[in-house]
């Protein structure tokens, strides 16, 4: 990793996920046919990624019933504090 | 009724308006707690404090982005002063986590600490691996922490982000990175500790 290499390092974010131009994915994808660190870093990266997605859980969760319920009363009585109805 | 004509009617006082926007929005904020806390118990507190600052704050909405993106942004700032107690330390240049830092050390022949892992799963058993994934994740300071969940796991667009943590999107991403970079720099760690040189292939 180089001087060349770090002009791209702000790149590479949209690179991994996909977001790039194709002007400069073609760049990168020719640095990265050089340069075996670049290569290693984007592997690992992307990786990285993909492990945190795994790992964790991705689904949307739900407030309990109970909380719900308590939620939406303070919520209300708050409201009609402010607003007054 | 589409959201700008709800938060109209909200800021005017329309109640089930409000309550149609927060319908929408507070199992995504109870979710983004719990993955950024931890715990439910204090996901539920954050929830409950992110709601009624809506409340209290819904006349300075702007509008500036939308009603969800703004109750990420007071959520997070809820969740954040729950937890400045915890030690934030800084992350450390990005330079300093890529494998060679100079233009010199470009090609050199034998570079030590240069490796690629091999597929984590095939010597990690899939609950291991992810007690060692939340405690990486866990451990990153906040600022971090943050936007790598918000991208990675809420999958929110950078500007999105951006307009969250109010920083510009060149800043937002050269944060995420920076968290990506130290996610696997924790991770090289462990794997290289725990399992030493099987999870890697060294160069």
């Amino acid at each position: 990793m180089g001087k060349k290499c770090l002009d791209y390092i702000n790149d590479l974010n949209d690179y991994i996920d996909g977001q790039i131009d194709s002007d400069l994915y073609q760049e990168i994808e020719n640095h990265l046919k050089q340069c075996e660190n670049c290569r290693i870093m984007i592997d690992t990266l992307k990786k990285t990624v993909s492990l945190c997605r795994e790992g964790k859980e991705l689904k949307e969760l739900k407030l309990p019933p109970p909380l719900e319920k308590k939620l939406n009363d303070m919520l209300k009585k708050h409201w009609q504090e402010k607003f007054g109805k | 009724m589409n959201e700008r004509e709800l938060v109209k009617r909200a800021k005017a006082g329309d109640y089930d308006a409000f309550t149609t926007l927060v319908n929408d929005n507070k199992n995504k904020i109870y979710s983004l707690a719990i993955k950024m806390i931890g715990n439910t118990e204090d996901a539920e507190d954050i929830v409950q404090e992110t709601l009624l600052k809506a409340i209290d704050n819904i006349d300075r909405f702007r509008e500036e982005s939308s009603f969800g993106t703004w109750l990420y942004s007071i959520a997070l700032n809820q969740a954040r002063a729950l937890l400045t107690k915890q030690k934030q330390t800084d992350l450390k240049p990005i330079e300093e986590y890529l494998p060679t830092k100079s233009a010199e050390d470009l090609h050199k022949k034998s570079i030590p600490n240069l490796f690629e892992w091999k597929d984590p799963h095939k010597e990690l058993e899939d609950e291991e691996l992810k007690k060692i994934i939340d405690k990486v994740i866990d451990s990153l300071p906040w600022k971090y922490k943050e936007v790598f969940l918000l991208r990675y796991l809420e999958e929110l667009p950078i500007k999105e982000i951006a307009k969250i943590i109010n920083e510009s999107v060149a800043s937002t991403k050269s944060r995420v990175l920076r968290a990506k970079l130290a996610i696997r720099e924790q991770l090289s760690k462990v794997f290289k500790e725990r399992y030493g040189e099987k999870m890697f292939r060294l160069h």
